[in-house]
């Protein structure tokens, strides 16, 4: 068990710079995700603390050993890739059996067809582990099997045993489930944080997926532009995001996001309505975030929408409303049951909820509404 | 459609051709080979398996295998091996690969009958670099070497027309032909080789360029080298410009280096005996065919992958 920091970490690939002084710290046993969108550097901040890329700037330690120049196999750290780079020649036994020999059998055991008479404790005992993670993982019937006689949730599978089996320090994972048909990625979300429980080993996982982030993590960090924009609990970065790009980027479906101003008495006002009443902020011109489930339909609504799209999940209903003087439909969430009668074209009004509206200063940065007030104005 | 005949029209004129081309003509050569037919002849005798006989108990098609298989058994394991080790020098450079690849690939590219004339002169007793270079190290402590001493105190072998040097001649300037194809063969293979394997490697604990090598580069070449082997025999089975080019009578010294094609070459079109050249062709059919078949299992077997 130990602590993984990573500190002023800088990456540049020629002119790029992909990660720009990165300062983060997993406590032991946590379940750390980097999320964000492609090409944000959140792979190569993994694969920076793998040790597969050298940093540019900066340490990483873990424990109390500084492993900036250390190789990767010196730090004892297991990865899971995306694409599970299971060796195809070798059956998931083999596969899974090669960090054990790779580490622990001198030049001898390792030998092929003489290696286990040279070595034989050895080789039972490695042989024994592989067995018995085999066993956590249920995959003791695929051990015979190649990859390629093995489907994607099978290789999935194999491809964590491979990690599991010499009791790293912490497990990085890149993208694991984004090679799975959905179905199976929500069903693999669940199993992947039953692990993490029973294993207590650190986590830390990569995804541009941010309901990955949000359903299995206990702290996420949002990463954009090679840098981290916000670090915390899910439901926090769900709840206040920091920046108009975190709120963007965190919930599915986006936050909506309106024009909205300060003026002179510090009265938040939306599209000429005011929302909230003596905010204590400076006048300014601001962007108001309003996720689609705090959005209601209501007939005495400040706003007016005409339907455009409606996607009903079942047990929810997304209504997009094309709103005068906006570019985007605003997305409303509501049941399918009060929505019976509502048909595209047609007209609708709603309100935001006062107290769930997020308001972001020109500069994209959160700012504080002072006791917002809990009655909806129309 | 029960009953529609469509399907003749669509693998109708592969076949068609293929049996003109290929088929037919190797039907030709087989039963050829059991006469003592000549070009411009009406008609030939049936001699039964006199020709096959002469094969496996004359002392000239004794000579035949031996060169043949020397040069074989020379060329195949050098021209992969050279071949695996320029790849994976040249897949290592980040600068100047394409100059390397060219470099290697130029003796591939160009006619083997100009090259042997170039070789010739190179290996020309008296006016020839190589005996020239070799003589500048006379003197030095090279001549601790006994055979470099030899070479000093007489002469350097005469390297194409001395019988204990010739095949073996023959054969380097088939490696130095030859490697460079293999090279690229090996090249595309490494490049399909996904990076992530490396990374996986690292990350289990292969500390050195070998451990990688054993545990990712050399599974994941497997059905390439197959190919290659395979392909190399082929080609090495197939040898027959050098030789022309060096011994255009006789097949060289003692018929040190008297290949099959050549023989087939002498036989059947210098000396007009289409029998005992379509009994040669057939044999050499028969090693070709044997190793696709050996590559096809091999390639079934062990290094199906995916």
């Amino acid at each position: 068990m130990s602590k993984i920091v990573l500190s002023g970490i800088g990456k540049s690939f020629g002119s790029t710079q992909v990660l720009r002084g990165i300062d983060l710290t997993v406590e032991a046993g946590e379940f750390v995700t980097l999320v964000g969108p492609s090409g944000c550097g959140k792979s190569t901040l993994l694969r920076i603390l793998a040790g597969l890329e050298a940093a540019d700037a900066g340490e990483v330690t873990i424990g109390d050993r500084d492993v900036t120049r250390m190789r990767p196999a010196d730090r004892n750290l297991a990865m899971v890739f995306q694409s599970y780079a299971l060796y195809p020649h070798l059956t998931v036994a083999e596969n899974m059996m090669t960090p054990l020999k790779l580490r622990d059998l001198g030049l001898a055991g390792r030998l092929p067809f003489v290696g286990p008479i040279f070595a034989r404790a050895e080789h039972l005992r490695l042989r024994k582990q592989v067995h018995r993670t085999a066993a956590t993982l249920k995959i003791e019937a695929l051990l015979d099997r190649k990859p390629g006689q093995l489907s994607g949730g099978q290789r999935q599978r194999a491809a964590l045993g491979r990690a599991m089996v010499r009791n790293p320090v912490a497990f990085l994972m890149d993208e694991p489930l984004s090679n799975l048909d959905a179905a199976l990625r929500v069903h693999m979300r669940a199993e992947l944080s039953e692990l993490h429980r029973r294993l207590q080993t650190t986590f830390v996982y990569v995804t541009h997926d941010q309901a990955e982030a949000l359903t299995m993590s206990d702290q996420m960090a949002v990463m954009m532009n090679g840098e981290i924009l916000q670090y915390g609990r899910p439901a926090h970065v769900y709840a206040a995001p920091a920046s108009l790009e975190v709120a963007k980027f965190v919930g599915s479906p986006a936050i909506n996001v309106l024009p909205g101003e300060i003026n002179g008495t510090g009265d938040l006002s939306v599209m000429g309505k005011t929302l909230i009443p003596d905010t204590r902020l400076a006048r300014q011109p601001v962007s108001v975030g309003v996720r689609p489930e705090h959005m209601t339909l209501d007939p005495d609504g400040p706003f007016k929408g005409v339907i455009r799209h409606r996607e009903n999940l079942g047990s929810d209903i997304f209504l997009h409303a094309q709103v005068d003087g906006l570019d985007k439909p605003v997305i409303l969430r509501s049941h399918p049951r009060l929505l019976a009668g509502t048909g595209l074209a047609e007209e609708v009004t709603f309100s935001a909820l006062a107290d769930e509206v997020h308001v972001f200063g020109a500069d994209g940065l959160r700012q504080h509404v002072a006791k917002p007030s809990l009655v909806e104005v129309g | 459609m029960p009953g529609s005949r469509a399907y003749l029209w669509f693998i109708g004129p592969a076949i068609i051709l293929m049996v003109l081309i290929l088929l037919l003509p190797i039907g030709i050569a087989g039963a050829l080979s059991f006469t003592d037919y000549s070009l411009g002849n009406t008609s030939a005798n049936f001699v039964g398996t006199e020709n096959y006989e002469r094969i496996f108990t004359r002392t000239t098609y004794e000579k035949m295998f031996g060169a043949t298989f020397r040069y074989v058994f020379v060329v195949v394991p050098l021209t992969v091996l050279l071949g695996l080790g320029a790849a994976l020098l040249i897949h290592s450079l980040t600068r100047f690969g394409d100059l390397y690849k060219t470099i290697y690939f130029l003796p591939v590219m160009a006619a083997l009958i100009a090259m042997a004339i170039v070789w010739e002169f190179a290996f020309h007793p008296t006016i020839g670099i190589i005996n020239a270079t070799l003589e500048r190290g006379c003197g030095t402590w090279l001549e601790t070497w006994d055979w470099y001493a030899a070479g000093c105190a007489r002469t350097f072998p005469l390297w194409l027309t001395d019988r204990d040097y010739a095949i073996w001649t023959v054969a380097f300037i088939g490696v130095w032909q030859g490697f460079g194809f293999n090279m690229v063969l090996y090249l595309a293979g490494l490049t399909s080789i996904p990076r992530s394997l490396y990374d996986a490697a690292d990350m289990d604990g292969a500390q050195s360029g070998w451990e990688r090598f054993r545990l990712v580069t050399w599974p994941m070449l497997g059905p390439t080298t197959v190919f290659v082997v395979t392909i190399s025999f082929i080609r090495s089975f197939q040898v027959f410009d050098t030789v022309e080019a060096f011994y255009p009578q006789g097949g060289g010294p003692s018929k040190s280096v008297y290949v099959m094609m050549f023989a087939i070459y002498e036989k059947a079109i210098q000396q007009n005996l289409m029998g005992i050249g379509a009994a040669i062709t057939v044999v050499f059919l028969g090693f070709v065919m044997f190793l696709t078949i050996l590559q096809r299992w091999l390639v079934e077997r062990r290094t199906h992958y995916v």
